[in-house]
């Protein structure tokens, strides 16, 4: 997965300081956008008191209707649920994520999956890498706002709507972030979170999109118990599977399948006695793999049939067990899930062990509820929209005098959706924008490197022979910017990557490529042939490119040229290469050095290579005052 | 319970779904094994050879468990001299590997094998025994890993390249083009070249004349794949091999040109059965001699050596020595060499050098005529640049 890794340290400190600042200034954003809305709001009520008046009898805004009052199942997934965004989107803020995400979260649980699922996961991981600070600051902004979102809006089209939302994301977390849950993948266990913590929050995120008359019946919860129940069945069937390694604790000398999975758990960092729960645990199953495995195979079996029956005496007791069994998986198996700086969510069991209560509380109590009321006839209703307003058409709707008495009834849970939806928008608009652009962030290149400071002197002159043989000096250049560095032909390592970051450079310059040379000079004494410089350029594909000179000259010349741009060289013995920096250099329209930089190409992965010719990039347009 | 019927059938569907897509094992499949072994390929590029200003030697030294960190190295003890001194030429990053080839009189030219991120071969040249070196034009491949992948006329300046796609390309004196020559295939499509069955190149000459020669692996038993670019046309130029290897898969181990005569190592046979035999001509190479085959009893070369005289010694896996004094003379077990040997080179007078290598330290232990024991003879520290090049 070529693009996956950035390559730099996970903590790297460069990274890590301009993420939290992102998050800060966005945070202030935030709290921005919340203010706003309140004073907002507070003002249209001091404004409108008499539509205020009307509205204080209704129900909040976005919550129309005569209330069916929303049943214990919807509240438990909503808040919830809700919760969990809110703790995801935390977790997501953590000073790893920038980085560490795409190669040590995301990498890693497509490794074992289909090449297809690892083209596809590699896609968005790029993206990543590419873009750290706004892709690690939309994942926290866009969970917390969906987070804020459930737990305000409780009711009406407003609510069903975060449910929708949460669908949406999830599903996209879900594919990209954890594979596809690794279905695809061999070693799929319930145990180990199948089917993917963030599929649980996309079903819940569907329950409470339904409308309103799905509440009245117990049907709802009978189906979601019966479909939890399949899947349970058919995760005891892969469990129980021969030649999946789950029956035996080891394998000869090797951890069996669970004990391997246990054992790597208990690795991450964290508090030390949960570390010696789960490897106490580990050890257990290496000892009693194949009673481990039954007593899994047999409550998952169990609870997935009583599930199914429908029943809710018999589901009850099962419920309360199913929940214990998901606690003790999650803490002696999932290993809670969220340690060790990188974790991103609490795994799959708590959501699972909410959605199973969710669906016995929608079986056992929604004929209850539903003998309350019938359901109210505008369910379709949006946010600041009364009752009144919501039962008419969307005409009626959007007049004056409407808006102004849905405005004054707004609620506070009203205020609070819209300054979550403004939060989503907030994260999800920079990434947008960001993913639409080609090139790597130059944040990559500046950890690598560090920044450079502007300069304003003669650049030394140099006079040599481009590859086509044809004399080429600095003052001939004058009128273009000129983006140098200096690269050996021979030279196995570096120079190689510089180069490439040279014509990627060039590539994105191609409105430009007319007002600015991209040049190197030969930093070999040995091997200034210009058979050499050319061989070099076929190599990396830099013969065909009209703005690109590669100079070279006499040992004596070059040697001087060195010297003058301060450059240091060494010949080394016993078959090293030349002893040589990395370096390159901005010259203005006028032969100005304008900016010396460190140009060692670091990790010389996809996205620090597009980092560093972005950074070329930017330099000259700003020379060409073009940004 | 027609209430459930429709999910039921989704979520059931749902579930046979994912136990299709979970139901593989967690462990992959074992691969079986190939029952054929596959035929010798030439040995390292550890190897030394004799020219008109002395010995010279390559070796891999470094001893870094990263391979970029491993430098091959080239030593000359110059004609008359009892003496080693290091002669690698500077400039290039030599851990992809270096060949060299006689390029007759004083002078050598070698080739820099490329790694990491180049693609092209650097040359470079000495003509005073590697006191000096000059660049020269470079070749626009890669060159196949190999002891003979390069060689030089005699005296003419042309010089054949063999590369790892198995093309074999050609460059005047002087020129900084490389032609192409002939290829694997179209070589296997000659009437030669179907004959033997050729399977791949491995090694590439000049005849003392000048006529290039190009060698492999045949998969037709019996028939030793050398051939001649003569007049235009691909020509078998190899020797006739007895009736006894007649079923016998022959593979070109090594094939070079030692003054004026043409020297090749022969593996006859793949596997514990395999054998060597060595076999020289001079000039034409219309007459060749063959030497006794040597059973390998399953070891595998790993460099082979060539001295005046058409002698060679070889080293084989095991810490073993062999040697063969020339036409009409039979194989010879060497005393087993010291610990590290990467090579053996002809000794100053008569015997052999061993060139051991521990890390950054080259010992030379010399073998005198008639003696049983290797003496140390010199020590020479290389002054490897650990992490310069990679």
């Amino acid at each position: 997965m070529p693009g996956m890794n950035s390559g730099l340290n996970i903590s790297d400190p460069t990274v890590v300081a301009a993420f939290k600042a992102a998050l800060l200034h966005q945070g202030l954003i935030a709290l921005l956008i919340f203010a706003v809305l309140g004073l907002a709001w507070v003002t249209v009520r001091a404004w409108l008191p008499a539509a205020a008046q009307d509205g204080a009898g209704t129900v909040p805004a976005g919550t129309p209707g005569p209330a069916l009052a929303e049943p214990a199942w919807r509240q438990l997934l909503r808040i919830g649920f809700g919760l969990l965004w809110i703790f995801d989107g935390i977790l997501q803020a953590q000073p790893k994520m920038a980085i560490g995400l795409p190669s040590q979260v995301i990498e890693p649980t497509a490794a074992s999956s289909p090449s297809w699922v690892q083209h596809v996961v590699n896609w968005a991981g790029t993206t990543w890498s590419y873009h750290p600070m706004q892709a690690g600051a939309s994942a926290v902004w866009i969970q917390v706002g969906i987070g804020i979102w459930m737990l305000a809006a409780s009711r009406g089209a407003w609510s069903r709507l975060a449910g929708l939302v949460s669908v949406g994301w999830g599903l996209v977390v879900w594919a990209f972030g954890e594979s596809f849950g690794g279905i695809f993948a061999p070693g799929l266990t319930w145990l180990f979170g199948a089917p993917g913590a963030v599929l649980i929050y996309c079903v819940a995120g569907a329950l409470i999109a339904l409308p309103e008359r799905t509440w009245r019946t117990a049907r709802l919860g009978r189906l979601t118990l019966a479909g939890m129940g399949l899947f349970l069945a058919g995760m005891a069937v892969l469990q129980v599977w021969p030649g999946r390694g789950f029956w035996q604790g080891r394998l000869g000398h090797a951890p069996g399948t669970l004990t391997d999975m246990i054992q790597s758990m208990a690795q991450t960092p964290q508090p030390r006695f949960l570390s010696s729960w789960v490897n106490g645990f580990g050890s257990f199953t290496a000892a009693h793999g194949f009673a481990v495995n039954l007593f899994a195979v047999a409550a998952l079996a169990v609870t997935g049939v009583v599930f199914l029956s429908g029943r809710p005496r018999l589901i009850r007791p099962a419920v309360i067990a199913f929940t214990v069994l998901c606690l003790a998986d999650w803490v002696l198996i999932e290993d809670i899930g969220f340690f060790g700086g990188l974790g991103t969510d609490p795994n799959s069991m708590v959501p699972m062990a909410l959605l199973a209560i969710a669906g016995y509380l929608a079986l056992a109590r929604a004929p209850v509820a539903a003998a309350a009321a019938a359901e109210p006839a505008s369910t379709g209703a949006s946010a600041p929209a009364s009752a009144g307003a919501a039962a008419a058409g969307w005409r009626d709707r959007v007049r004056p005098a409407a808006v102004r008495q849905s405005l004054a009834a707004a609620s506070i849970q009203s205020v609070a959706s819209a300054g979550a939806v403004g939060l989503i928008i907030l994260g999800a608009a920079p990434m947008a924008a960001a993913q639409a652009s080609p090139v790597a962030d130059t944040i990559l290149a500046q950890a690598i490197n560090g920044t450079s400071a502007p300069l304003n002197y003669p650049a030394p002159a140099f006079a040599l022979t481009d590859q086509h043989g044809r004399p080429v000096t600095l003052a001939g250049l004058r009128g273009k910017v000129v983006l140098l560095t200096f690269l050996d032909p021979v030279c196995s390592s570096d120079c190689p990557l510089i180069a490439q970051e040279f014509r990627q450079a060039g590539q994105l310059l191609s409105a430009d490529s007319a007002r600015v040379e991209l040049v190197a000079i030969n930093y070999n004494p040995l091997y200034t042939q210009l058979a050499y410089t050319r061989a070099f350029d076929r190599q990396e594909h830099l013969d065909g490119m009209p703005n690109w000179l590669y100079l070279t000259g006499p040992r004596t010349r070059l040697q001087q040229i060195w010297r003058n741009y301060a450059l240091p060289m060494q010949i080394l013995p016993a078959g090293s290469m030349i002893g040589h920096g990395d370096y390159a250099f901005v010259i203005d329209q006028a032969g100005h050095m304008r900016r010396e930089l460190n140009f060692d190409p670091g990790p010389a992965t996809t996205s620090t290579k597009s980092s560093f010719a972005a950074e070329l990039t930017d330099l000259a347009r700003q020379l060409l005052g073009r940004s | 319970m027609s209430r459930l019927r429709r999910p039921a059938v989704i979520a059931l569907a749902m579930a046979a779904a994912m136990l299709a897509a979970g139901c593989g094992n967690a462990a992959p499949a074992a691969q079986r094994s190939v029952s054929r072994a596959a035929p010798p390929g030439p040995p390292s590029l550890d190897t030394s050879l004799v020219t008109a200003a002395g010995t010279w030697a390559v070796a891999l030294m470094g001893g870094s468990a990263a391979q970029h960190n491993n430098f091959w190295q080239l030593f000359a003890r110059p004609a008359g001299s009892p003496d080693w001194k290091l002669v690698t030429p500077p400039g290039v990053p030599d851990n992809g590997g270096l060949v060299v080839a006689d390029a007759g009189g004083r002078s050598l030219i070698t080739g820099f094998r490329p790694s990491q991120y180049l693609t092209y071969t650097p040359l470079t040249a000495t003509r005073d025994g590697g006191q000096a070196w000059s660049s020269a034009s470079p070749l626009d491949a890669v060159l196949a890993n190999a002891p003979d992948a390069l060689a030089a006329a005699p005296g003419r300046g042309h010089l054949l390249a063999l590369l790892t796609d198995g093309t074999a390309k050609m460059a005047a004196p002087g020129s900084a083009t490389w032609s192409t020559l002939a290829s694997r295939r179209s070589l296997a499509a000659t009437p030669p070249g179907r004959r033997c069955g050729l399977q791949n190149l491995t090694a590439a000459a000049f005849t003392p004349s000048g006529v290039p020669l190009l060698a492999g692996a045949c998969g037709h038993p019996g028939t030793a794949g050398i051939f001649a670019a003569r007049n235009g046309t691909w020509q078998a130029a190899g020797p006739a091999l007895p009736a006894t290897l007649a079923r016998q898969n022959i593979t070109v181990l090594r094939l070079t040109r030692t003054a004026n005569r043409i020297m090749v190592l022969l593996a006859a046979g793949t596997g514990p059965a395999a054998s060597l035999l060595a076999a020289w001509t001079s000039g034409s190479g219309s007459h060749w001699s063959l030497s006794p085959p040597f059973s390998l009893n399953g070891a595998k070369l790993t460099s082979a050596s060539f001295g005046p005289g058409g002698a060679a010694a070889i080293m084989l896996t095991g810490n073993r020595a062999q040697t063969i004094a020339g036409t009409g003379a039979t194989w010879r077990t060497l005393p087993a060499p010291p610990p590290g040997t990467a090579t053996l080179a002809p000794g100053p007078a008569g015997g052999f050098d061993a060139l051991a290598v521990h890390r950054t330290r080259l010992t030379i232990w010399q073998l005198a005529p008639g003696s049983r024991t290797w003496a140390t003879t010199q020590t020479i520290n290389v002054p490897i640049q650990f992490g310069s090049s990679g």
